[in-house]
């Protein structure tokens, strides 16, 4: 029996949105009317007026044993609905987007600063909280291991490309946090020539610091429990499916029971990939018989969602005197915490995309991930090639002066083009205008040498830097990243589009369950809708579990994918409308097609409510990508990737060598996008990527200390203002992959690949310091 | 957030009354840091008094020639005075390298100077913290220092577990440039009212470093003097810190430079706002070439203790603040030449 | 306690407001005005931006008590039933919404600056952009559209 629940006040409703607009177009969002009148309901808007309020309890200590949990203080508090650890789980006890190593509420053991260990429902939040306050936990306090390196035994640094880093005996840094060890994934890739010696030789060691998504709109949403035993969950995310897999097995509940829809979504950048609230909310709503409500504050947001691993890497490149690269060698580490969460796709991308959009015969890399003390690192835009561009172009940069080369010079010299091959040994059989985009960077204008305004020099409205001691800076870098899922994984979407006419007027209604996360996914689904079937008004249904999974709402693939599974829906629907026409017209289907809500052939224009009467043709199906395959664990090969994404970045920045402060003047972009759905929305993904590779560049990191984190704050983890980014240069290429709906290539994650890259360059000409860490202080510029 | 009772005397007397007979009451004027940190549970009141009505929200001119602001001027209002623009740039400038628009539109004159420390352990009520838990100690030591004092805190090289340890800074910008001004402080008390000057208002750590200033239980500011300035002075505030705005202080300046004289304060180093008078003395009566200014920043970062911290401690504080001072001196010299 | 205030124009008045809540608080969830938001709830971020008695400010740092007889302007009230405000139009056509959690709170601090820009005889420039709205984080947009959007808005402001 489905019952079905209450509606909550803020339930997403059908999207309309201004008509018009097919593929190619400015078309505008169909939720921004409601986003600028403040109607548009978050997760934490929603509403019910008998609904509890949830709150977690969360760990002190990095890795403790629990001796004992007393809720009994917590259950005297009036207003306390209820207050549930792990022995009110009533399915699986762990859950995990990979592998399912994280627990519901800690289990006896606590091993990250933050993880949950106990919930409360109470009537007010304040009342919940102070309830939370009042559970006492016995804990017996365990010292954290916090190095990836020495959580694995290796040595630092171990001889590199000789064999696997031997691991030694164990020692309090590597003691097991699991059972299986504290390797997460190692993945290799071995090409050419084992031993390969080079005229000109570079070697550094890198690290890049662990960088949080912060997205505005905190976790959040409403479990209200439904009468057939079963709940539905309003939730901000950005995969519905794979939350739900996981919510039943927590829960015990089979997918019909257990209901999902997406909440307004205030940004995401991986860190909505796994669950957060989803299951705690579900078991405080069926406990109690209540709709509950659970919206965490800033703090909390930090540790409750995963972050970019930060990683620690060790690069050798040998090249001829010539300038062409004859060898990459690489040890990637990747620090991902307490639990798996994406680790092994990190490792994936960290190791195949791990030298960059370079073309190099022999090639040895080690790309680890391994289990830590630290907080949980998963998801975040550009996953592992974030990182690993840091390195890979730092070196390029490096080489470039060994040589005496330019390194824009050296780059094109190397780069990849359509037909070169992969260090997986795949061909690239799509564009790679990896020198087009470097070259045309060049080209573009310098802007002015002097700042007019002291608001514009480093320091900014602070008054800071009257223009002594500050020297400009110009870096380029190059991202290189694989869209949508790899390995072998069945990646597809499902769409169901109906095709009616309501009112006299024919309208698409578009139902998937792709996260819309401010990206402008609906409006995607309406341009392709509009462009298919010839229709001006095209109606987004609220994304829910009723339909099939659409995949997540990361690795740029929602457009390739979703889009592609709403292109091929409507094709069957346009399929069965024109040959009703046909039957009524006489005319072959050939002959017919879809135009300004008319089926349209020469010398007729047939109204589609004359096709269609009262009916509504509706077509649901899924849709994949071409396979990929996994790759052999000795060496790294195979057709790991499906599509690639090429952008480059100039930064031009001017530092004031005396105090260490860093402005950046300009960026330039160019990227090859295929074809650009929405050309706003495009630009709108190349500005907002490369401000966040500005941050981790020159400022972001959460810090860490034997395990706890220090600076859980907007006060204390600082993200670029509107006065740290500076205006921008953009260019869209539109070179066409063959393989992909339209053209079309992901567009969210390269422009944050290159951008960090591109500004460390930058000031590291200005500045003549080598700088092989991120975030770069004012500290590590005034060689104090 | 800990239950509390909430009032709205009428004027300012029976507001300083009401707090005084209340020993967990606190006084409420813009709220940009209390409502926080009644949020963070830092503060724990019975009772909150609100006195945003009870002051003066004008700025008058005094028969010295200076200014008087009335305590419930906000930050905003402060900086757009022309007075306080033309004749005080160091105070407009440094209000206006503070916090942002949203919070200078609530933040008071009375209430700027009385914030408290940013410190993240003082903030995380999780951790052990002598100024919000006297004798729980200071988690700061060789934690997260970059925000943390070089100059006047307990001891050398402090013992996290020592009840008097605290290597907190004072996050104001205004009260930086208050110092170098040498403002007074007009308070109204329950044993009547009292002129303080600005440079004693706040205290170091000491040996108790849960007491940020002097002020006694129930005493109110009502209004903050600045007397006139030398004629021909110049003066500036510099802030460095880590990102172009919204961030507090890793040093910043406050100078006036006037015929004979250079008076400086220092943000970002110390439990209060710092006047370095011994750099003063070392440049009195002599020339203020780069090199006299960086001898005298020497001099008085004699006692500087760096603190060692989770990425790298904040001994870069001390050449960073030297070099600050040295170009913001530099500047007004050669403005008052030109 | 009772909280009577004024917001968007109509009187309001709300019973037992507990004194810890905020301002932001008591519109959101007392109120059922949610279009403010609540990104951080310390004063970092701008997104529940909104006028106190004409003036912007970070409404989850007053506390309820403060807002007591004053008047309050949200995101809500900037619209008829029937137009969008220019700022909010700007906003739109500008392609400076992607998420929009930062939105609200943005469109009230940039009808604040443009306004206050026009009273004053010229439209704001680039910097005084920046300055002025470097309360508000944005995570999503880079915030080159919304430069573009508050110069668009207020061209239009003074065209009117």
């Amino acid at each position: 029996m489905s019952a079905p629940a209450r509606t909550p006040a803020g339930a997403p409703g059908h999207l309309t949105g201004p008509a018009g607009g097919g593929i190619g177009t400015d078309a505008q969002r169909p939720d921004g009317t409601l986003k600028v009148r403040g109607e548009f309901a978050y997760g934490s808007d929603l509403w019910m007026e008998d609904m509890l309020w949830g709150v977690t309890l969360r760990s002190p200590h990095p890795y403790a044993r629990i001796r004992s949990i007393d809720v009994g203080p917590a259950l005297a508090v009036p207003g306390v609905h209820a207050v549930l650890t792990s022995d009110d789980v009533p399915g699986a006890k762990a859950y995990g987007l990979e592998l399912a190593d994280q627990p519901v509420l800690a289990v006896d053991v606590v091993r990250y600063q933050g993880e949950p260990v106990a919930l409360v429902a109470a009537d007010h939040p304040e009342t919940a909280r102070a309830a939370a306050a009042r559970i006492v936990v016995d804990y017996e306090v365990w010292e954290p291991v916090t190095d990836a390196i020495a959580a694995l035994g290796h040595p630092r640094w171990n001889a590199v490309h000789e064999d696997d880093a031997e691991v030694t005996e164990l020692s309090r840094e590597s003691a097991h946090l699991h059972p299986e060890g504290n390797l997460v994934r190692h993945l290799k890739v071995r090409t050419g020539d084992p031993s390969p010696t080079a005229d000109v030789v570079v070697v550094n060691t890198y690290e890049v610091g662990m960088q949080d998504q912060a997205f505005l709109g905190p976790e959040s949403g409403l479990a209200v429990p439904a009468e057939d035993g079963g709940v539905e969950l309003y939730v901000a995310t950005q995969w519905l499916h794979v939350d739900q897999r996981q919510i039943c097995s927590a829960l015990g509940l089979p997918p019909e029971q257990v209901r999902l829809t997406l909440a307004g979504v205030g940004g995401a950048f991986g860190g909505r990939e796994d669950l957060s609230m989803h299951v705690h909310a579900c078991l405080l709503a069926l406990r109690t018989g209540r709709p509950v409500k659970m919206s965490y504050n800033r703090e909390e947001s930090f540790f409750g969602h995963v972050h970019r691993h930060p990683a620690t890497m060790r690069y050798e490149h040998g090249a001829t005197r010539d300038g062409d690269l004859v060898y990459v060698k690489a040890e990637i580490y990747f620090d991902g915490g307490a639990y798996a969460s994406s680790t092994p796709a990190v490792v994936g991308n960290g190791g195949t995309m791990g030298i960059g959009p370079y073309v190099v015969p022999n090639v040895h890399v080690d790309c680890y991930g391994a289990y830590t003390n630290n907080p949980p690192c998963g998801a975040m835009r550009g996953f592992g090639s974030v990182q690993t561009a840091f390195a890979y172009e730092s070196q390029m940069d490096a080489l470039a002066a060994a040589l005496g080369m330019d390194p824009v010079e050296l780059r094109c010299r190397n780069a990849m083009e359509q037909g070169s091959t992969a260090i997986t040994g795949q061909v690239i059989d799509s564009p790679a205008p990896v020198v087009e985009l470097l070259r045309r960077l060049e080209a573009m204008p310098m802007p002015d040498a002097a700042p007019d305004d002291l608001r514009h020099m480093p320091g900014g409205v602070s008054n800071t830097t009257h223009g002594e001691g500050v020297r400009r800076g110009v870096g380029y870098a190059v991202s290189y990243k694989n869209v949508a899922f790899s390995e072998g994984f069945d990646d597809y979407s499902t769409a169901r589009v109906r095709l009616e006419v309501v009112g006299g007027e024919p309208v698409a209604t578009v139902h998937t369950a792709a996260a819309e996360v401010g990206q402008g996914l609906v409006t995607v689904e309406q341009q392709i809708a509009r462009t298919e079937l010839g229709v001006d008004r095209v109606v987004v249904h609220p994304k829910d579990t009723q339909v099939g999974s659409a995949g997540s709402t990361s690795a740029s693939r929602q457009t390739y994918v979703t889009g592609g599974a709403v292109k091929a829906a409507c094709e069957a629907v346009r399929g069965q409308v024109l040959a009703r026409a046909a039957e009524l017209t006489g005319r072959p289907v050939g002959e017919l097609r879809l135009f300004d809500g008319a089926v349209v052939g020469e010398g007729l224009e047939l109204p589609l409510a004359e096709v269609l009467g009262d009916d509504a043709v509706e077509e649901t199906l899924e849709w994949r990508h071409r396979p990929t395959e996994a790759i052999d664990p000795e060496t790294g090969q195979g057709f790991a990737h499906v599509q690639y994404a090429f952008s480059a970045h100039r930064a031009v920045v001017d530092v004031d060598t005396e105090l260490g402060l860093v402005k950046v003047v300009e960026m330039a972009c160019t990227q090859d996008v295929g074809k650009a759905i929405n050309p706003q929305a495009v630009i709108g993904q190349i500005q907002g990527g490369t401000a966040q590779g500005l941050g981790l560049a020159v400022m972001e990191e959460i810090l860490i200390r034997d395990g706890k984190v220090q600076n859980p704050s907007f006060t204390d983890y600082l993200i670029p203002t509107i006065l740290d980014m500076p205006p921008m240069r953009i260019e869209v290429l539109e070179y066409a992959d063959p393989h992909a709906p339209y053209g079309l290539r992901g567009v969210g994650e390269a422009p944050n690949i290159s951008s960090g890259p591109a500004v460390l360059a930058a000031i590291r000409q200005a500045t003549g310091l080598p700088l092989t860490r991120v975030p770069v202080r004012p500290e590590h510029l005034t060689g104090t | 957030m800990k239950p509390f009772a909430f009032a709205r005397p009428a004027d300012a007397a029976e507001a300083v009354a009401t707090v005084a007979t209340e020993p967990r009451a606190v006084f409420l004027a813009g709220g940009t840091n209390l409502v926080d940190h009644l949020k963070l549970g830092v503060a724990r009141p019975d009772l909150v008094v609100d006195v945003r009505r009870l002051t003066s929200r004008e700025i008058t001119d005094t028969a010295d020639g200076g200014l008087r602001i009335g305590a419930a001027v906000t930050n905003s209002e402060l900086a757009a005075d022309r007075r306080v623009r033309e004749r005080y740039p160091v105070l407009a400038q440094a209000l206006l390298a503070g916090a942002t628009g949203q919070l200078r539109n609530l933040a008071t004159t009375g209430g700027n100077p009385l914030q408290r420390t940013r410190c993240v352990y003082f903030q995380d009520v999780s951790t052990p913290c002598n100024k919000r838990e006297p004798g729980s100690g200071c988690s700061a030591v060789g934690g997260y220092t970059r925000y943390h004092a070089i100059l006047g805190t307990s001891a050398a090289l402090p013992d996290p577990t020592a009840p008097e340890t605290c290597i907190a800074t004072h996050p104001s910008d205004m009260a930086v440039a208050l110092a170098v001004l040498d403002a007074q402080v007009q308070v109204l008390g329950p044993a009547g009212a009292r002129t303080i000057p600005f440079a004693e208002l706040h205290r170091l750590p000491g040996d108790d470093p849960s007491r940020d200033t002097v002020l006694e239980h129930g005493e109110l500011i009502t209004a903050i003097d600045l007397p006139p300035l030398p004629a021909g002075a110049r003066s500036a505030y510099r802030k460095v810190r880590d990102r172009a705005s919204y961030a507090f202080a890793l040093v910043s300046v406050a100078a006036v430079v006037a015929d004979g004289e250079v008076r400086l304060a220092l943000g970002g180093v110390a439990h209060k706002p710092w006047r370095a008078s011994r750099a003063e003395e070392a440049l009195r009566g002599g020339p203020v070439a780069d090199d006299a200014v960086r001898h005298a920043m020497d001099v008085e970062l004699t006692t500087a203790q760096p603190q060692p911290g989770v990425d790298g401690g904040n001994g870069f504080k001390i050449p960073l603040v030297t070099r600050t001072v040295v170009a913001t001196v530099r500047d007004l010299t050669q403005e008052t030449q030109a | 306690m009772r909280l009577t205030c004024t917001v968007n124009g109509s009187p309001q008045q709300v019973d037992d407001v507990w004194e810890g809540e905020s301002l932001l608080y008591v519109l959101r969830e007392r109120m059922g005005l949610p279009g403010s938001k609540n990104a951080c709830e310390q004063g970092e971020c701008g997104s529940c931006t909104v006028y106190l008695d004409g003036t912007p400010v970070c409404s989850c740092l007053v506390a309820a008590g403060q807002a007591e007889g004053r008047e309050i302007g949200t995101v809500e009230g900037m619209a008829t039933e029937e137009s969008l405000h220019p700022v909010q139009q700007a906003f739109l056509d500008a392609g400076a919404v992607q998420c929009g959690f930062c939105t609200p709170g943005l469109l009230v601090a940039t009808d604040d600056l443009v306004t206050r820009s026009l009273a004053a005889g010229a439209p704001p420039e680039d910097a005084e952009i920046r300055e002025a709205l470097a309360g508000n984080l944005c995570r999503c947009t880079g915030y080159e559209k919304i430069l573009d959007a508050v110069k668009l808005a207020a061209q239009r402001m003074a065209a009117r």
